[in-house]
């Protein structure tokens, strides 16, 4: 359905779910190196299964889905340190005992691989990654003491830490005031060219990051649509996946009006 | 009081208990983040009831500790993997038929056995040189591999589906902490007793989580705690004459509630960090 260059993550015809339950059918898809991509579509679409199904947690049932040139369920430990992942916020124990830095260095963990101790140069690395993210004044200060936006960017820290080269986002502006989330998003951006990452985002908001992406991919259990911002939000296309809730204003702002009674 | 050092059985107990102590509050460490403290619970109950009929058969009943505490964890481990059921629930029927099995061998038994009442309250006062070998090889294995693997423990103390998802092999890891954490117990039913053995595992690091927001001071902190609490507490049993287990526990017990009381921590986290 849609194609790109040089591809790193590609979906051919690929169904998940467990048996008796679909949770995404039929994805073509393939991304391509250096690609800004944003995931939307409502609850239950299938957004988290997207992003498990990247992780190489969870195999196409009938498809293929190959990362890196390699199918997902023979995605090794070392292929999945290079996908720096953020996931949704709530998982974690914010009462953890645990510093900033040592948070970060665990980004590293994955990527050195068994049996081997941390050295100064990942100790660099880590410190690096939070500069990036503009955190790097707040290395030994505990985690939990730091408000819900610092926190993200310590996590998008250690993902880099991984030196990934696909950056994946899962809802990563849940619960930040609105200040906050257009930082998050800025920074993505911003780490996306800096970087030349890879970056699949997955989220509610439309409007946050129509502006930053270079496509974005509509879900509802189907792969609806997928292309540019601007042949993907038109109106059709939009109230066949969100129904009437959806409103298009003079300032081409998509609003999906039901989004905050689910929450 | 400086002449109890003199004493051979004196300088055992002190020994083992420095060595039980300093293990169990290693291993606490990751008990207390990855939030297992009843899968101890169990496994040391579990452990029980393979010595218990290691007496009845007359096999040796620390192998059948090993086994009976192996078992118990890998279910345990397995069933929260497949996600069947909440963890404190199968361990919760699991550490009831372990103890069923306990009393039933116990109950076989011809004659009253004094040595299996030993493991269940612990009789540190009374380890044998060549009980102190099998503790000491024992922690060594067990600190070696926590050394090895430290990191990756860290990680998925911390959180487990993200080491996953960021290359490292989290279900390993996760079933070798439940390995070690059921080779500990085994390790310290002597000394302690099957029924205190958790509150060695436990206390420490959740001492150490009220002072510090670190995880490698947190781990020295449970380390200092955990061995000057066991030692002292010999020496109180010794001194007192009262049992060891509980002179360790309850010391334990007091600098714990002590921590609490000073945490530097804010109030707000009394509740979870218990």
């Amino acid at each position: 359905m849609s194609e790109s260059a040089n591809p790193i993550i590609q979906f051919d015809h690929a169904t998940f779910g467990f048996p008796g339950v679909v949770a995404l059918q039929d994805i073509s898809l393939s991304i391509g190196m250096g690609e800004f991509v944003g995931v939307i579509g409502p609850n239950g679409s299938g957004k988290t299964t997207l992003c498990r199904a990247v992780l190489g947690l969870m195999a196409p049932l009938t498809g293929h889905l190959r990362i890196f040139d390699c199918a997902c369920g023979e995605l090794r430990c070392h292929h999945r340190a290079q996908i720096g992942y953020l996931p949704q916020k709530g998982v974690v124990d914010r009462n953890f005992p645990v510093t900033v830095l040592e948070t970060v260095m665990m980004g590293r963990y994955g990527t050195l691989g068994l049996f081997k101790r941390t050295t100064k140069r990942d100790q660099a690395i880590a410190l690096d990654a939070l500069a990036h993210v503009g955190m790097d004044a707040h290395r030994d200060t505990a985690l939990g003491h730091l408000s819900g936006g610092q926190q993200q960017r310590v996590f998008i820290a250690r993902a880099l830490a991984q030196q990934p080269k696909v950056l994946l986002l899962d809802e990563p502006t849940t619960g930040l005031d609105i200040t906050t989330q257009h930082n998050v998003i800025e920074l993505v951006a911003q780490l996306h060219k800096e970087l030349g990452l890879t970056v699949l985002l997955i989220t509610h908001d439309i409007n946050m990051i129509r502006s930053h992406v270079d496509r974005l991919v509509l879900l509802k259990t189907r792969l609806f649509a997928a292309g540019p911002p601007a042949e993907v939000l038109k109106p059709d296309i939009l109230r066949q996946v969100y129904g009437k809730d959806v409103v298009i204003t003079e300032k081409d702002l998509v609003i999906v009006e039901d989004y905050h009674h689910h929450h | 009081m400086l002449e109890l050092f003199t004493y051979d059985f004196m300088q055992r107990s002190l020994l083992a208990a420095a060595m039980v102590g300093g293990l169990c509050s290693v291993i606490g460490v990751f008990v207390v983040l990855r939030g297992l403290a009843f899968v101890g619970a169990g496994t040391a109950h579990a452990a029980f009831a393979g010595v218990a009929l290691g007496y009845l058969m007359g096999w040796p009943p620390l192998l059948l500790a090993i086994i009976f505490g192996l078992a118990t964890v890998w279910i345990t481990g397995w069933v929260e993997e497949k996600g069947r059921m909440k963890l404190d629930v199968s361990i919760g029927i699991l550490y009831t038929t372990t103890m069923a099995l306990a009393i039933l061998f116990i109950g076989l038994m011809k004659t009253y056995n004094a040595e299996v009442y030993g493991y269940l309250f612990g009789s540190v006062l009374s380890v044998t040189s060549e009980e102190l070998r099998t503790i000491g090889g024992l922690s060594i294995l067990v600190l070696g591999l926590i050394l090895l693997f430290s990191k990756e423990l860290y990680f998925i103390a911390f959180d487990q589906e993200m080491a996953e998802a960021s290359g490292v092999p989290a279900r390993k890891i996760f079933f070798l902490l439940l390995t070690l954490v059921a080779l500990t117990v085994v390790v310290s039913l002597k000394t302690v007793g099957a029924i205190l053995v958790f509150a060695m595992i436990l206390i420490p690091a959740s001492t150490a989580y009220q002072l510090t927001h670190s995880l490698r001071t947190l781990t020295m902190y449970s380390i200092l705690i955990g061995i000057s609490t066991s030692v002292s507490g010999v020496l109180i049993s010794a001194v007192w004459d009262i049992p060891s287990g509980p002179a360790i526990v309850l010391l334990a017990t007091s600098i714990f509630f002590l921590a609490i009381l000073f945490s530097p921590k804010r109030e707000g986290r009394f509740a979870q960090a218990a």
